[in-house]
């Protein structure tokens, strides 16, 4: 299938990610539902649990299956909907990943000093 | 549906899909994709890149859930994220798992999981009152 070219690439990046992104809202639904227990209950403990940095560096690459799910969906979208998304779809590839690029940087020099500057 | 006959454009698909059902769920994975866009975009960039994830707390999402606004928003994002997640998982299972009785389990067990998750999603931005419990959890901790 599409001989290893980019379009197995995008595929497959889109696949991985929308299982990682699956998976996490199931969680996410589930930790904030906890606000139901209400100021006492578990919902603090559980989330500070979640705020220690390995599962905040989890967040980020969460931030970026997002951008990247999201920008190659409208790829995709432009491929089955009109004459000429297969034609550049290449090329759209790598808008993609110049777009998640272009986005991720900034959110990492906004995110990473919070991660790793705090107490 | 294995991954190599997946469909490029909407005639494949019409042609491609053996059911009405099936070629629902692929014109549904792009529409519901196109909101989703900008309803996680939204979401992401409010809750993440504007106030910093770290200092998130029971008074911050108390506070989000008394807006109606919110409410229906979240509500949007709950039902669409929800479908589309979940459809795609069972994409998934069916592209990467052959036997009969492994998929109709996991495919069980993903639809009970969601549709609880679901129900639970709606109470918690519909059932409770947050603006009485923001009072309450200001009332706890007065301002110094």
């Amino acid at each position: 299938m599409y001989r290893g070219r980019e379009g197995q690439w995008a595929y497959y990046l889109h696949r991985v990610s929308g299982v990682a992104l699956a998976l996490y809202l199931l969680l996410h639904i589930f930790d904030i539902s906890l606000v139901m227990f209400g100021p006492d209950g578990p919902f603090n403990a559980f989330l500070f649990f979640y705020h220690q940095w390995p599962f905040r560096i989890g967040l980020v690459l969460i931030m970026a299956a997002v951008v990247y799910h999201a920008l190659n969906g409208l790829r995709i979208i432009l491929m089955d909907f009109t004459s000429w998304g297969v034609r550049y779809q290449r090329f759209m590839w790598y808008a993609v990943l110049v777009l998640v690029t272009a986005i991720g940087i900034p959110v990492l020099v906004k995110v990473v000093p919070e991660i790793f500057g705090g107490a | 549906m294995a991954a190599s006959t997946r469909p490029r454009t909407y005639s494949q698909a019409r042609d491609t899909f053996s059911t009405n059902r099936e070629l629902g769920w692929w014109v549904f994975m792009r529409v519901s994709g196109l909101f989703l866009v900008f309803l996680v975009g939204a979401h992401v960039f409010f809750n993440n890149i504007l106030v910093d994830a770290g200092t998130i707390d029971y008074a911050y999402v108390a506070e989000r859930l008394a807006k109606p606004w919110v409410k229906i928003f979240d509500s949007f994002l709950l039902g669409f994220a929800l479908l589309h997640g979940v459809n795609g998982l069972r994409y998934s299972i069916e592209d990467y798992f052959r036997r009969p009785s492994t998929r109709f389990w996991l495919k069980t067990a993903l639809f009970v999981v969601a549709g609880a998750l679901f129900v639970v999603g709606v109470m918690t931005l519909w059932a409770f009152s947050f603006e009485e419990m923001g009072d309450a959890i200001r009332n706890l901790t007065p301002p110094q």
